[in-house]
């Protein structure tokens, strides 16, 4: 098989057997892999309703048909189950090496079924699978899960070409905020996810393997892919800002349009000096670090200089900034490194943990709740304790407890779920959706929770890389929403990563898949598979409970407009251009997918 | 004499040269434990290493090797086919692995494919 290894690993925790399986190939042609496979075996196998802690969820990791080929960022795996923190589909992308690994490891997909007695990891080590007893590894961070496993294999030959995804000591408590850590930091942005890898007492995976892949033409992939680094070279966002800084960069743009929000979403404008990229340089000594196979490496490494903090770290992506930082009140790069560290070392989803941090310092604030019943001092601005509360939520002891339930559960605790931003039970990504009015649709409708990764306007609206749009405008945003997030599907289903789209067109991608996979794709034909991996995955969350009335965004966005900076005055236009959204998509006005789309599609009953 | 010249602080670890290799010597097949440069990695860092042949000789006169604070073990980034570490020898074959530079006149596939400059073809 061309791209795809075509094999499958299922493992049943509860007796600890596992199968090996062959891939369906029907399916991978309506699915191609990756996000879209995995959501659909997902959604065959398991109830919608089911509890996501119980052993009847299921958990997928899914590489694409293209991760490992060498083709350029082919290297994302996807993790998808049901989340713990919303009640829908989760489905979010790692990272790092860990994917192009498990191709090599012998196997596009794992499941994982039930639910282990004790704790365990799975070891998929050159063609043995295994279950290695985890009691040893419980309660450690996820860094020295991996540095104890890769000591106890013995063999530092053999370490050194493992990889592992792990879960921290959120996971294993069952934290809403949890997520999955791999390569060492790198977080899986999926909130809940952890949880449901704990509840299956299952504390990390780790792969290697001696697997060779198939590409369809050699000669032709390799002539595209030197074709496709030379654009890369030449576009300047790719070439230079995020080769140079990683996403980091956008949060002097969404500084200066107004979009980076501060003090849960009530400000744009930060009495800050210190927050571009000259202060990024000088606060950490910058060192990139590529995915598989990319030619960006957006990823950067630093030494955090904090002096309660002595190690190697991760400098903080645009999300950390945003969500750890600024949306609460703190703008010291070195906290936030900080934090954003302590978050993949206890495997927190940094996205949640600031929401939720973020919604707790303004009930403080409101006085719904006073510092001396928290019984720490959370107010916006005070690093310190935020970085003390990181620590404590994720050990889950004594009053700590409270402080880590999601924002949602925490500001419906108090009465005030109007306080709460997010959008399905998830915190919102740094992007105030009235200063952006196309992300505001897509956060209101996206299926897995108000997260930039799965529809990418800002690429044109903010950075105008394929369009010139304004972010304030409505018209035409709809059908930008929905081609983004098709195109989303798309490119997680094939296991690229969506930053090459800064300097690409989706059409650029095209010949490599063809000549990687041996197939006949034109680029509209991907985008119809894009349609109907977001159509799975609607019909899925709407089983489990969700409707028309979830396609919206917190009221403040609403009837609160931005108080200051360059956005000022501006409020959410979402509620406009949702009927134009649903009827692009060809849904119902109750955002319910029709009959003939379901049938153009292939998905009709 | 072409040498490929390696510059480690600008590796990025992101293996793009290790699916070149193979793919330009095993024809339409991609796997990084058949090719003939590897990445080697050390915590927070990245050294690519080309394949070359294995003499007994390297290994009498091993040191360490000390880069910033750190101190390595030199067998990790030793470019020799060797039989105690399982790198740069087919494992179906058992036949070790050199590079070739992608043949006469050289054009190296990593090379190529490295955009961070860590890897240059230099005429010397
Ligand atoms: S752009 Fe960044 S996230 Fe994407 S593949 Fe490259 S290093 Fe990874």
């Amino acid at each position: 098989m061309n791209g795809w290894i075509g094999r499958c690993l299922r493992v049943n925790l509860t007796d600890g057997k596992h199968q090996i399986e062959k891939l369906d190939t029907d399916l991978l042609e309506l699915y191609l892999g990756g996000r879209g496979l995995g959501v659909k075996v997902f959604t065959d196998e398991v109830d919608p309703n089911v509890d996501p802690l119980s052993p009847e969820n299921k958990l997928i990791f899914c590489s694409g048909p293209l991760v490992g080929t060498g083709a350029i960022t082919g290297a994302s795996c996807n993790v998808i189950t049901k989340s713990s923190l919303s009640g829908g589909l989760a489905c979010a992308k790692m990272r790092g090496h860990f994917g192009a690994e498990l191709k090599f490891a012998g196997f596009d997909m794992v499941i994982i079924e039930g639910q282990s007695e004790l704790p365990v990891i799975l070891s998929i080590i050159d063609d043995k699978v295994k279950l290695v007893p985890g009691l040893e590894y419980w309660g450690r961070s996820t860094a020295e899960t991996e540095e104890l496993f890769k000591k106890n294999l013995g063999d530092q030959w053999m370490a050194r070409e493992t990889y592992l995804v792990s879960i921290g000591p959120a996971g294993e408590k069952l934290l809403p905020l949890a997520n999955l850590v791999n390569d060492r930091f790198l977080s899986v942005g999926g909130a809940g996810i952890g949880a449901v890898m704990g509840s299956k007492n299952l504390k990390a995976v780790a792969v290697k393997g001696q697997h060779s892949l198939q590409v369809a033409d050699g000669s032709r992939f390799v002539q595209v892919i030197n074709t496709l680094i030379n654009k890369l070279n030449s576009a300047p966002l790719t070439s230079q800002s995020m080769s140079q800084w990683g996403t980091t960069f956008l949060v002097g743009l969404c500084y200066q349009k107004g979009i980076l929000p501060r003090n849960n979403f009530r400000s744009t404008s930060q009495p800050l000096k210190n927050i571009g990229t000259e202060a990024l340089n000088s606060a950490f000594a910058l060192r990139g670090r590529g995915c598989f196979a990319c030619p960006i490496a957006c990823i950067k490494k630093a030494d955090v200089k904090y002096s309660a903090f002595e190690g190697k770290g991760m400098v903080p992506t645009y999300l950390a900034i945003g969500t750890l930082g600024f949306n609460c009140g703190i703008s010291d790069l070195s906290a936030i490194g900080m934090m954003s560290m302590l978050c993949g070392e206890m495997g927190l989803d940094p996205v949640a943990t600031g929401g939720n941090f973020a919604t707790l310092m303004e009930l403080v604030e409101k006085k719904a709740v006073t510092p001396e019943e928290l019984k720490i001092d959370i107010s916006f601005g005070n690093a310190d304790s935020m970085i003390e509360a990181i620590r404590l939520i994720s050990t889950k002891k004594g009053y700590a407890k409270r402080l880590g339930q999601g924002g949602m559960a925490i500001s419906e605790s108090f009465n005030m779920p109007e306080i709460f931003m997010g959008v399905k039970g998830l915190s919102l990504a740094p992007f105030d959706p009235r200063a952006i009015q196309g992300m505001g649709l897509h956060f209101a409708t996206c299926n897995y929770g108000p997260h930039h990764l799965y529809g990418y306007t800002f690429i044109d609206e903010l950075l105008n890389v394929h369009e010139n749009l304004d972010p304030l405008e409505t018209q035409g945003k709809a059908s930008l929403v929905k081609r983004y997030q098709d195109t989303s599907a798309v490119v997680d289903s094939l296991g690229l990563c969506n930053w090459p789209l800064m300097g690409l067109k989706f059409n650029n991608y095209v010949p490599m898949v063809n000549s990687c996979l041996g197939t006949n794709y034109k680029a509209d034909d991907l985008l119809s598979i894009g349609e109907r991996i977001w159509n799975i995955e609607r019909i899925f969350n709407m089983k489990a409970g969700f409707n028309m009335g979830h396609d919206t965004l917190p009221e403040r966005f609403f009837k609160e407009p931005i108080p200051d900076g360059p956005a000022e005055g501006q409020i959410s236009h979402v509620k406009e251009m949702l009927p134009e959204y649903y009827q692009l998509r060809g849904w119902s006005e109750q955002g319910e997918p029709l009959q003939e789309k379901l049938q153009a599609l292939g998905l009709e009953e | 004499m072409p040498r490929i010249k390696i510059d480690h602080t600008k590796c990025t670890g992101c293996r793009h040269c290790e699916a070149a290799c193979s793919l330009n010597h095993v024809a339409n097949t991609v796997n990084p434990r058949r090719a003939r440069i590897r990445v080697m990695r050390d915590g927070n860092r990245y050294y690519p290493v080309i394949a070359g042949p294995f003499v007994d000789a390297a290994c009498t006169s091993k040191q360490f090797i000390v880069i910033g604070d750190q101190t390595y073990d030199m067998c990790a980034f030793c470019r020799a086919s060797c039989p105690q570490k399982p790198y740069f020898i087919e494992a179906e074959t058992g036949i070790p692995l050199k590079c070739d530079f992608c043949g006469i006149p050289p054009s190296p596939s990593c090379v190529r494919w490295c955009n961070t400059g860590a890897l240059e073809l230099v005429e010397d």
